[in-house]
């Protein structure tokens, strides 16, 4: 079942990343959020068990802003150039 | 948070293990947009040989061809140590996308600065 998403709006994109995890997840993750303009939410479905700390960490380092997250959803906004 | 990452691998098929846990790291440095390196040297050299990777795909991973095309679309940098290739009697005109033959030169360039690395 999907989880209820959060107050944000719509997502601009949906990416069920499914049970991948770790540099895999995180080059592909790049570019799927360098795809959207600077404010728009990406939802990404992360199962890896490692996610609720990578994908936070990631954030840290990036500057793509993670809105909201209840594993494995997560709301990401990609940041201003 | 902008910075450089190595990664400094020594290993091909004879460890696909470390080779493949190479890749995922340095993807994650990539991803995290680090301006990364992949030092290749010793055995590991034969992965900058197109097609030798292949056929390495570790349970539980994708598939080594996959990683390192990743690794190149995310901007990432494979040195190729110059010595190691040649020692093995490799051709340096056929080397995957985003290869280059350096000499240890171009590593102490690389690491200079500070960056860190980690090693496979």
């Amino acid at each position: 079942m999907q989880a209820p998403g959060p107050p944000l709006g719509p997502a601009a994109d949906r990416w069920d990343a499914g049970d991948m995890g770790c540099g895999e997840l995180i080059v592909l993750l790049r570019a799927r959020i360098r795809a959207l303009e600077p404010g728009q939410l990406l939802h990404l479905t992360a199962r890896d068990p490692g996610a609720p700390e990578d994908l936070p960490a990631w954030s840290r380092m990036t500057g793509h802003r993670l809105r909201h997250e209840a594993h494995p959803d997560y709301w990401i906004e990609r940041r201003a150039d | 948070m902008p910075g450089k990452f190595c990664v400094s691998l020594t290993h091909a098929k004879d460890n696909r293990d470390k080779a493949t846990v190479a890749f995922v790291v340095a993807n994650a440095a990539a991803g995290s947009e680090k301006s990364t390196l992949v030092f290749l040297s010793t055995e590991a050299v034969r992965l900058a040989v197109p097609g030798y990777a292949d056929d390495v795909h570790e349970e539980g991973f994708a598939p080594l061809k996959d990683l390192i095309a990743n690794f190149a679309a995310a901007g990432g940098t494979i040195y190729v140590c110059s010595p190691c290739f040649k020692k093995r009697g490799l051709d340096e005109n056929k080397l995957i996308p985003g290869a280059k033959i350096v000499g240890g030169a171009k590593l102490v360039e690389w690491l200079s600065d500070g960056s860190p690395c980690v090693s496979y």
